[in-house]
């Protein structure tokens, strides 16, 4: 069970023994699912946290947990996900029918609507970067070079899915699954599983590692199915982010690597603008600029792990942001090292660029 | 009408899991599309409209809605080209446009397939016009066409 092996390692990795859990925060695909794992590791929490909006649902867990540590509800949270979907279901989901409809499947609001069409969760992204490009001018070779960078971080990764380099041309002679978005443009399918722990900054000085310190989060929705999302160019991390800054007192510039949930290329470039990283309609140009401003080495060096894109995403990545982002603050990013990296941000976008969750961490405290 | 046909496959079979399923809220715009009429709600407080059917407007929130008929016009705000869906009858149908719609009537927003407009026929801001597709006896589905 990959929620549980991810929960013992982060035991292990703090120092921390089960017992010191208080609070849980999980989201699967199903209600009661937190409830569920802690039955299942044999927790009996006195919190509990479960926002389920999507990918990004782990933000909000962070923020949620954050706030509650210091209203001094809760001492130690632990957040973990898993799920096995690439063993379990193979690559089904990959015809791109996950937004669109299953044989079987009830049709809630506002899906009633959308179904019939045959619109895909591709698609529904497609949709949105063909209105930016449309807008903006951004190029397909713009989107396609986020995968390229991307690809880059994951060849130094040893437990990435997909590790050989790939080029611009790759990507747009790869399969169309959606116009404009190429196989290549879309996040893998695979297993895995994450853990993070969350305590106080008193209890966190004694534990096995130099803390990691959230110093702001926020979050927001626009809407929930793509229709229904009144400008396809600015996402609700036009709010989140300048929210998550100015708790955290910082700014755009003074962060050293970004931890951007990469469902499509499309998600990175439209939240680079709505989080300030580029002017809006600018983002084509700075993820190609100086050779690849998403490059370790380049202004923004942007998951270092090898993202979605290449390294790992079962099904919800939210957590392995938070992951990488604590993974590269503690310096122990490996290969992929940002050297002297002191702020990064983990941003997470759930459903149809439908939820956005913003997580400023730091070497210091706020 | 005539709808583009792949693979044999005609857009007007309409699986039973897609039919839709009507209630108090939203009966007339399924069964008005039957009657290849355009339902939507205007708000009489702040003069917009919206689609889907809700119980209050949701620009402004009143619950002062009255059903109009809407001409239908549209202008498409974005759109795709689906060439990948594993679910029958779409996987039968690849590849086709989906479009996100402005209606003519401020406010409402809409999604529907494009089947007799071909992939490389699709432009932002070209003019449409609601096409009705029968899913059974009560409903039908709202497509889009070009206007001219």
């Amino acid at each position: 069970m990959l929620e549980a092996q991810s929960f013992r390692r982060a035991l292990d990795d703090a120092g921390l023994a089960k017992s010191d859990i208080e609070g849980l925060a999980s989201a699967g695909y199903g209600g009661m699912h937190e409830v569920m794992l802690a039955e299942y590791l044999g927790l009996t929490p006195r919190w509990l946290e479960s926002s389920s909006v999507g990918g990004s649902s782990f933000e909000f867990h962070t923020m949620h947990a954050y706030r509650a540590i210091q209203n001094g509800d809760v001492d130690t949270v632990a957040i973990v996900y898993g799920n096995n979907q690439l063993s379990a279901s193979g690559r089904t989901l990959g015809t791109g029918g996950g937004g669109g409809g299953r044989a079987g499947m009830q049709m809630p609001l506002p899906m009633a609507y959308e179904f019939p069409s045959g619109l895909t969760l591709v698609g529904a992204y497609a949709t949105a970067a063909r209105r930016h490009m449309h807008q903006f001018g951004t190029t397909p070779e713009q989107l396609a070079s986020i995968s390229v960078q991307t690809r880059e971080h994951a060849a130094r990764n040893p437990s990435a899915m997909y590790r050989d380099p790939i080029t611009v041309d790759d990507v747009l002679a790869s399969k169309l699954v959606a116009d404009p978005l190429h196989k290549l443009d879309c996040c893998v399918i695979s297993d895995g599983g994450c853990a993070i722990i969350l305590t106080t900054e008193d209890r966190a000085r004694d534990l096995a590692h130099r803390p990691v310190y959230v110093r702001g989060a926020a979050g927001g929705t626009t809407h929930h199915s793509i229709a229904a999302m009144a400008d396809m160019t600015r996402t609700a991390a036009a709010v989140s982010g300048p929210k998550a800054f100015q708790e955290a007192g910082i700014s755009p510039g003074d962060v050293d690597m970004f931890a951007m949930y990469d469902s499509f290329t499309y998600t990175v470039l439209v939240v680079l603008e709505d989080l300030g990283f580029a002017p809006k309609g600018e983002g084509g140009r700075f993820v190609t600029d100086n050779g690849g401003n998403l490059r370790l080495g380049g202004a923004l060096p942007t998951n270092t792990d090898g993202g979605g894109l290449s390294a790992t995403h079962p099904g919800m990545r939210g957590l392995f942001l938070i992951c990488e982002a604590t993974r590269q603050l503690r310096g122990e990013a490996g290969d992929s090292q940002v050297e002297g990296a002191e702020i990064a941000v983990a941003h997470g976008s759930g459903g149809w660029l439908s939820t956005q969750g913003t997580v400023v961490l730091g070497t210091e405290a706020a | 009408m005539s709808f583009l046909a792949h693979n044999g496959v005609s857009w007007e079979e309409s699986p039973k899991y897609l039919w839709p399923r009507p209630n108090d809220e939203d009966r007339e715009f399924w069964e008005g599309a039957r009657r290849g009429e355009l339902r939507i709600q205007h708000c009489t407080t702040c003069g917009k409209h919206q689609h889907y059917p809700r119980f209050l407007c949701s620009h402004c929130g009143a619950d002062t809605l009255e059903w109009i008929t809407a001409s239908g016009l549209a202008t498409v705000y974005s759109f795709t080209v689906i060439r990948q869906n594993g679910v029958p009858p779409f996987s039968e149908r690849l590849p086709f446009v989906v479009a996100v719609v402005d209606l003519d009537e401020e406010g409402a927003r809409m999604i529907g397939a494009m089947p007799t407009v071909a992939p490389e026929d699709t432009r932002i801001g070209m003019r449409v016009r609601a096409a009705f597709r029968p899913a059974n006896d009560e409903s039908a589905y709202v497509d889009f066409a070009a206007a001219d």
